[in-house]
């Protein structure tokens, strides 16, 4: 790789264009807004500002952890049972997975508060059924269940992907060598999906701890999240830097904690052929 | 010697297709059994029965007395080395003999001198901390020949586990199963489509073809005395002609008559008879029993292997003398090398040498290899 052919150089540019104009510029600029003022001198003080929405942050991560957890419990016995299915089932299965993915990410959230509102259909429903109504919009639990139904497909497929690639037959000797059904599980399927639990948790936990009109929506505008504070930021010119620096800081921390599980499942995998 | 496995009646099918046609089967304690056949002959559906990962359609699988059909395999004292070895690879050597001792909660010190015990047999020490995908396909097998073993199963079932090695690796791994068989004392119930294999390392070989037990008994006797023509031509070679039984002692094939050893079949019978290639002697024109003609020659090594063409059939013929292409022979047979067995659904179909090539045997070995997977 010391040489590029110029076909691969010209082959690769759009991709290169692409990532200069919609990756790099944009975060150039966020670096840019996080350490001037709004008139453009350079200072520290929207990153020391930080510090009042401390709060904010902590309940941010607490949610998305809770839901990345939630969808993970749902998650792999799904993954499972789909992975173990026969091969006709697997394309049911797969399509109605993927159905309410291909309805727009708002709609369904907008949808979700159409049903849980107190004046909503679930609501309605009960109490003809003369049962007393339940207040779930603005409540956390609603925001976790929106970041759970939203997001839970992307822990699904990772997981689903990597145990349908395990051998049967190191199923097969796990029971052959004194393995229950639980021991088969614990022993062998779940350290060998390791790497697809790990991709599920970053493809749940980067969106969750980002979203903002989840926690709007089904928020009810009770609390903030960290995504409603950065969009927040951006509604009026002026706050534009204080912006920047909370987006700043939220990658630095996410890369960080990629890094470590990255680091995690290649400790795992590395040597492993096929 | 004791009875440990009966197999009776086994009937097993998919998609409507019976794989296994009324298996009924005896293993003897502490016995070598080899299940040798083509591919699709059943021989691996009846080890995973005796396994525990299928269950029979109809029929019983008695172990030590008891019935075990609804076992599952996790309880049954019979331990697996699979094709293709299935060690976990999430797991170093240590860790994969291991496995079923933690499983059976056995104190760390205890399972640290018994897997030492195993690698020892193996000749693995030294290798406890090695990753096993980076283990050659000899070493994986050591380690998959000791992680099944280190329970004291009663019954060890090998599946073609010699299938991924080369062929000096292969003899050299023969041997030394043997050895850890009779060291151990362990039933070792063997699955292979190689017949050489199967005699060199059995007490027992049980010949399989279309779901069905073709014979059953030492390895000499299989090869001695094959019950049909597909037995006959499965394990070695063989010349087999149709013939007619006379009266006892005397069978008439190839237009002469003989004498033979075997009896017991009806006056006037009809008959298949077998003559190995190497039970064939070569004699002048004027003696012989029967006259040919050399249709090819082949340097072997030990001997050379002749196609002769006698009255329109052609025969292989072993042979350390030398004759030449085109040259007119005779023939002579001792009466105890010509083997008589009762006509089966598989007369006709096998040892007729006109359409035999050494490269198409091959090519029909690689396929039932690959098909077998």
């Amino acid at each position: 790789m010391k040489k590029r052919s110029l076909g691969g150089s010209i082959a690769a540019a759009p991709h290169v264009v692409w990532s200069i104009m919609f990756i790099v510029a944009p975060l150039l600029f966020v670096i840019y807004y996080a350490f001037t003022t709004s008139d453009g001198t350079l200072t520290f003080e929207n990153i020391s500002a930080l510090s009042m929405y401390q709060d904010i942050f902590i309940t941010s991560v607490e949610m998305s952890v809770i839901a990345t957890f939630c969808c993970f419990l749902i998650a792999y016995p799904l993954a499972y049972f789909m992975a173990r299915a026969s091969e006709r089932k697997k394309r049911v299965y797969m399509v109605l997975l993927m159905l309410p993915m291909w309805t727009n990410l708002l709609i369904r959230t907008y949808s979700m508060m159409a049903i849980l509102d107190d004046g909503g259909f679930l609501n309605t429903l009960l109490l003809t059924l003369d049962m007393a109504p339940v207040h779930i919009i603005g409540t956390k639990g609603a925001v976790i269940f929106g970041m759970v139904y939203d997001f839970f497909p992307y822990m699904t497929l990772p997981i689903y992907t990597v145990i349908s690639k395990i051998d049967n037959r190191l199923i097969e000797a796990s029971y052959d060598l004194g393995c229950n059904n639980l021991q088969m599980i614990t022993r062998v399927i779940l350290p060998l999906s390791k790497s697809g639990i790990i991709s599920g948790i970053t493809m749940v936990f980067v969106p969750s701890i980002s979203t903002f009109y989840i926690s709007q929506k089904l928020g009810g505008g009770t609390f903030e999240l960290i995504g409603d504070t950065i969009e927040r930021q951006f509604q009026t010119p002026t706050t534009y830097n204080i912006g920047a620096a909370i987006s700043l800081v939220m990658m630095i921390l996410i890369l960080i904690s990629l890094a470590i599980m990255n680091r995690f499942s290649d400790a795992e995998t590395s040597g492993r052929i096929g | 010697m004791q009875k440990l496995i009966e197999l009776r009646n086994i009937v097993k099918e998919y998609e409507g297709e019976r794989v296994l046609d009324n298996i009924d089967l005896d293993i003897y304690d502490k016995e070598f059994v080899t299940i040798l056949g083509p591919s699709g002959c059943g021989k691996t559906t009846t080890l995973r029965i005796i396994g525990g990962f299928e269950t029979p359609d109809s029929g019983e699988c008695h172990f030590d007395g008891k019935i075990i059909n609804d076992v599952p395999a996790y309880r049954r004292p019979v331990n697996t080395v699979f094709q293709k070895y299935a060690l976990f690879p999430h797991l170093n050597v240590f860790e994969n003999v291991a496995f079923a001792l933690r499983l059976q909660k056995v104190p760390e010190n205890e399972i640290i001198r018994r897997v030492r015990e195993m690698l020892d047999m193996v000749e693995l020490r030294g290798f406890e901390h090695k990753n096993v995908n980076y283990l050659s396909g000899g070493q994986q097998q050591r380690v998959a020949i000791a992680r099944a073993l280190i329970s004291h199963p009663r019954v060890l079932l090998l599946d073609e586990p010699l299938g991924a090695l080369d062929l000096k690796l292969r003899k050299d791994m023969q041997n030394e199963l043997k050895n850890i068989q009779q060291r151990t004392g362990i039933t070792f119930i063997y699955v292979t489509h190689d017949q050489e294999e199967a005699l060199t390392m059995s007490d027992t070989v049980v010949v399989m073809a279309d779901g069905k037990i073709q014979q059953v008994g030492t390895p000499i006797d299989i090869y001695n005395e094959p019950v049909n023509a597909f037995v006959a031509d499965f394990i070695g070679e063989s010349n087999i002609l149709d013939g007619v039984m006379i009266e006892d002692g005397r069978v008439r094939f190839s237009g002469k008559e003989f004498v033979c050893v075997d009896g017991g079949f009806e006056k006037n019978a009809a008959v298949d008879v077998v003559v190995r290639p190497e039970d064939v002697d070569f004699v002048s024109p004027e003696k012989g029993m029967l006259t040919g003609v050399v249709s090819s020659v082949t340097f072997k090594g030990v001997h050379y292997e002749f196609i002769v063409d006698i009255g329109g059939f052609k025969w292989m013929i072993q042979s350390t003398d030398f004759v030449d292409k085109d040259e007119v022979i005779g023939l002579s047979i001792d009466p105890d090398a010509i083997h008589i067995m009762k006509k089966s659904e598989y007369s006709g179909k096998y040892g007729d040498y006109s359409s035999f090539s050494d490269e198409l045997e091959e090519l029909s070995n690689a396929e039932s290899v690959e098909s077998d997977d």
